[in-house]
């Protein structure tokens, strides 16, 4: 067998290399002229859509590369926006107004002047309309004014650092902007299109980009169905940048050519249709059952087993450590225990009434807790940790059942409220402020009873509280430290008993890349940006302070 | 006569029965597919409200049209199908299903079908010769052969490429072509002919290891058995060549059953090896059809099972007719 394999092999490489001598051979490229190979997530064949609304089929370059927000916000520091083609902004006193100036002189890769009739065009276009927006007005050419019904401080980030801002003059005829693909995309990032495959696109640089033309004259965008590819082409030195899961790092980095950067800030939770009065039903209803479940999950052996050792510990407060440490209301809410406490699991559990059966199983009223617990199927970091918190939870007595379902399955049970637990990642702050946390996944409003989906928010837990929503809007309506850090500690005290939102691990994300071809990647001493291929703006800004290496 | 009506009759009938399938089939999946697009894009919109328009667009094209009965939107489908128009893909909105599947159809065909010949070819020489070679050291080919293709074939493509292509660099990694080369995509060239050989030589070999085995064994069987029918006897007696024998005489009567399997494996070249472009990223029809029903996208996956279903049957239809011609008991009682 060997042998015979050895055979057609080796026939198969000599044909290879008689071909290659047919071949053109190809001009190494000089450190001048190299192109950046990214995947950032792309599988084959890639969609040729560069529609900046099309957020879930547009590809990755359209989203800060073409298009850019007002301002940049790091997700990784506490510092204040940085100015992409806004230059300043203030709020009234109220915060209903929002007064931004553009920086002079822009220009779109096509040329054309990039004034505030654009910024303002684009926030009354398409999905950027908003019932709260009264209107938009351009004073002069560098300002923009724009007035809400009510105060606004804290959809900073949305308003500012993702909403895309598009050309009035090729969008104004454009009717139908979520059939549009948009293949020549006029925007004013730091690169513009220049092929696209099924395959791979490659980007160029802008020559009208507002800095001036960046060093990184070429980006190609590759698609690929496995992470095994990416990992093998990385290694192989055919692809510099990328940003996922690899065990191993290690085996990666070992010849210096590459490096690696693991930020963790999205918070893996169980989620829990938590709210009888919506509709949820189910034993997770019962805050006593959440507590307990919260009391027996071994994160430290989750984090190992099923993580690789690579998130950071999560904590019930919904803030991102050591970044947001001046929201942290009570310290004890800014860490979830680590290992498993079944002696107080049993005493909450008890407290509330429920018994122990013959197998030692609780329940109450003669019915033992059963609560189902689902992932999607091949998501193997979240399916393992679901398989452990069964076992330990069965240790303790609580009956939990893991089971797999197809991505399909996943999304409409937790969209419409019929499910009774799940593994689910959220979406952590863009800005060192926990608020669009609480807004998105806490708030009454963000909620719909079960059977429907949320119109506006990604409450799926059901998760309704009243001093919880009063809190949420009177730290929307301030910009006064002391009421919101009051404000949140209620929100935190309240969330970290209540737990709709089970807090297991922040998740890791690993982005791996090249410094021996290009400098200028960010570093633990400087964390301009996060570098991951598939993150917007952030990577947009990356790319802009890379430099070939001679 | 007779029996070419009845085999029309037949097809006729089944084609019918099979694009009926593909209707139901999707509908009857768990799951909306428009709440989890809109789900998507709500995420990915960072929770902000999503205009009416655009949940008026989505809900209206994704195959459960909301208001319509079963039996509407069945007349409306085999409508469509008639107008050669197979919609539009939701995960990949708004690309037309007919142009996806366009793109991916001929590298699949060429590739995976390429493959699929070499293998049934190598197959069939191979085990017409351990077949006359019965009881010697060759037999030993068989169990290799089969631990090939019992050997999970990611497993294998895995260790392949680990080897040629990380460890020793001779051959390309992934892809149907080398895109750092040609960055606008495929062209007409000669440079790009050699590329893409280049390309499918890992892809196909992995295809043929683990797919020979069958053929193989197949045919050595239908070998030894032809080998002691009376007319070999008859043919040694009369003192033809030991070549001849085997080829003329034992192998084309020993052939006749592998042909009928040989059929089908053809229709199903369309259904593109899934795990080989997974693992390959090679831009064929099987990863289609892997994210239609990962998506749920009923245009999609309808589209691909539609042309599977058609070649499927054509291919054995194809085959029904040869074996008629090659096997005339068949015309006769069958």
């Amino acid at each position: 067998m060997r042998k015979a394999t050895a055979v057609i092999a080796a026939g198969a490489v000599a044909l290879s290399l008689a071909l290659a001598g047919c071949s053109p051979s190809s001009q190494a490229s000089s450190g001048g002229d190299a192109v950046l190979r990214v995947w950032a997530g792309s599988a084959t064949p890639i969609n040729h859509n560069f529609n900046p609304f099309a957020v879930d089929t547009a590809v990755h370059a359209t989203f800060g590369a073409i298009y850019e927000p007002l301002f940049f916000f790091n997700q990784l520091s506490s510092d204040a926006p940085v100015g992409m083609i806004g230059d300043s902004y203030e709020f009234n006193e109220d915060g209903t107004v929002l007064t931004v100036k553009i920086k002079p002189d822009l220009k779109w890769n096509d040329g054309e002047a990039l004034t505030a009739d654009d910024v303002v065009f684009t926030f009354g276009y398409g999905s950027n309309k908003s019932d709260k927006l009264v209107s938009a007005e351009a004073s002069d050419e560098t300002t923009v004014v724009l007035s809400y019904t009510e105060p606004q401080f804290t959809s900073a980030s949305l308003t500012l650092g993702s909403t895309w801002i598009i050309p009035q003059h090729i969008w104004e005829s454009i009717d139908d902007y979520v059939a549009e693909t948009n293949t020549e995309p006029v925007g004013s990032g730091p690169y513009m299109v220049k092929d696209f495959s099924d395959a791979a696109y490659t980007v160029e640089a802008n020559p009208e980009f507002r800095d001036g033309e960046v060093a990184v004259k070429e980006v190609q965008y590759v698609g690929l169905d496995s992470n095994q590819s990416a990992q093998d082409l990385l290694t192989t030195g055919k692809i510099d940048w990328v940003g996922q899961f690899i065990a191993n790092p290690d085996s990666v980095t070992a010849s210096g050519d590459i490096v690696t950067m693991n930020n963790q800030q999205d918070p893996t939770t169980i989620i829990t249709c938590s709210n009888a009065d919506l509709g949820c039903t189910g034993p997770q209803t019962d805050p006593a059952v959440r507590q307990a479940i919260n009391l027996v999950i071994d994160r430290a052996s989750i984090a190992e087993k099923a993580f690789a050792g690579l998130p950071a510990e999560s904590n019930p407060a919904f803030v991102l450590l050591p970044r947001d440490e001046q929201w942290l209301g009570d310290p004890a809410n800014g860490e979830s225990p680590q290992s498993p406490d079944v002696t107080a699991a049993q005493a909450i559990l008890e407290e509330a009434g429920y018994t122990q059966d013959a197998e030692g199983f609780y329940g109450k009223d003669g019915t033992t807790i059963e609560l189902d617990l689902f992932s999607p199927d091949g998501w193997t970091d979240y399916n393992d940790t679901a398989k452990l918190i069964s076992e330990s939870a069965a240790d303790a007595g609580i009956r939990i059942n893991a089971r797999t379902v197809s991505d399909a399955e996943y999304w409409t049970p937790i969209g419409n409220g019929d499910f009774q637990m799940a593994l689910y990642g959220l979406t952590q702050s863009l800005v060192p402020d926990p608020y669009s946390n609480y807004d998105q996944y806490f708030f009454g409003k963000s909620t719909a009873k079960v059977g429907e989906s949320p119109i506006a928010g990604q409450n799926y837990s059901r998760y309704s509280n009243a001093e919880v929503d009063a809190a949420i809007a009177a730290a929307a309506g301030t910009q006064d430290e002391a009421t919101k850090k009051a404000a949140y500690a209620t929100i935190q005290e309240h969330i970290a008993s209540d737990l709709p939102y089970i807090p297991v691990v922040l998740n890791a994300s690993q982005a791996f890349f090249n410094v021996t071809k290009f400098s200028g990647w960010p570093s633990e001493s400087d964390l301009y940006a996060n570098p991951l291929p598939y993150l917007s703006v952030a990577s947009a800004v990356v790319l802009a302070n890379l430099e070939p290496v001679e | 006569m007779n029996f070419y009506v009845r085999r029309v009759a037949f097809y006729i009938v089944t084609l019918w029965a099979a694009i009926s399938l593909n209707f139901f089939l999707p509908r009857m999946l768990p799951g909306d597919p428009a709440a989890i697009m809109l789900g998507k894009l709500r995420r990915a919109n960072g929770g902000r409200p999503l205009s009416e328009e655009t949940v008026q667009t989505i809900t209206s094209i994704l195959g459960a049209e909301k208001g319509m009965s079963l039996w509407d939107q069945y007349l409306a489908y085999w409508g469509r199908l008639l107008n050669g128009d197979l919609g539009v893909s939701s995960t990949r909105y708004p690309a037309p299903v007919g142009d996806l599947i366009a793109s991916a159809l001929p590298w699949t065909v060429i590739l995976v079908g390429t493959a699929t010949v070499i293998s049934f070819g190598l197959g069939l020489f191979i085990g017409a010769w351990v077949g006359w070679k019965r009881g010697t050291a060759l037999d030993h080919l068989v169990p290799a052969t089969t631990l090939l293709q019992s050997i999970p074939y990611f497993w294998l493509a895995l260790v392949l490429v680990a080897v040629f292509s990380v460890q020793l660099g001779l051959l390309p990694i992934v892809g149907g072509y080398d895109v750092f080369e040609f960055p606008a995509g495929p062209e007409w060239s000669w440079a790009f002919f050699v590329s893409a050989v280049q390309h499918a030589i890992l892809p196909a070999t992995t295809i043929v290891l683990s797919s020979i085995g069958g053929w193989l064994l197949g045919m050595r069987n239908m070998m030894v058995s032809t080998m002691s029918e009376d007319y070999v006897v008859t043919a040694e007696a009369k003192g033809l060549t030991a070549g001849r024998i085997r080829t003329r005489y034992a192998a084309r009567n020993a052939a006749i059953p592998s042909l009928a399997g040989f059929g089908i494996a053809l229709g199903f070249v369309v259904a593109g090896s899934i795990v080989m472009e997974q693992v390959f990223s090679y831009p064929g029809i099987g990863k289609l059809m892997i994210q239609a029903v990962q998506g749920l996208d009923y245009a999609l996956m309808q589209g691909v099972f539609l042309v599977i279903t058609l070649t499927v049957l054509a291919a054995n239809f194809i085959m029904d007719l040869l074996y008629g011609l090659i096997d005339p008991r068949v015309r006769h009682n069958g």
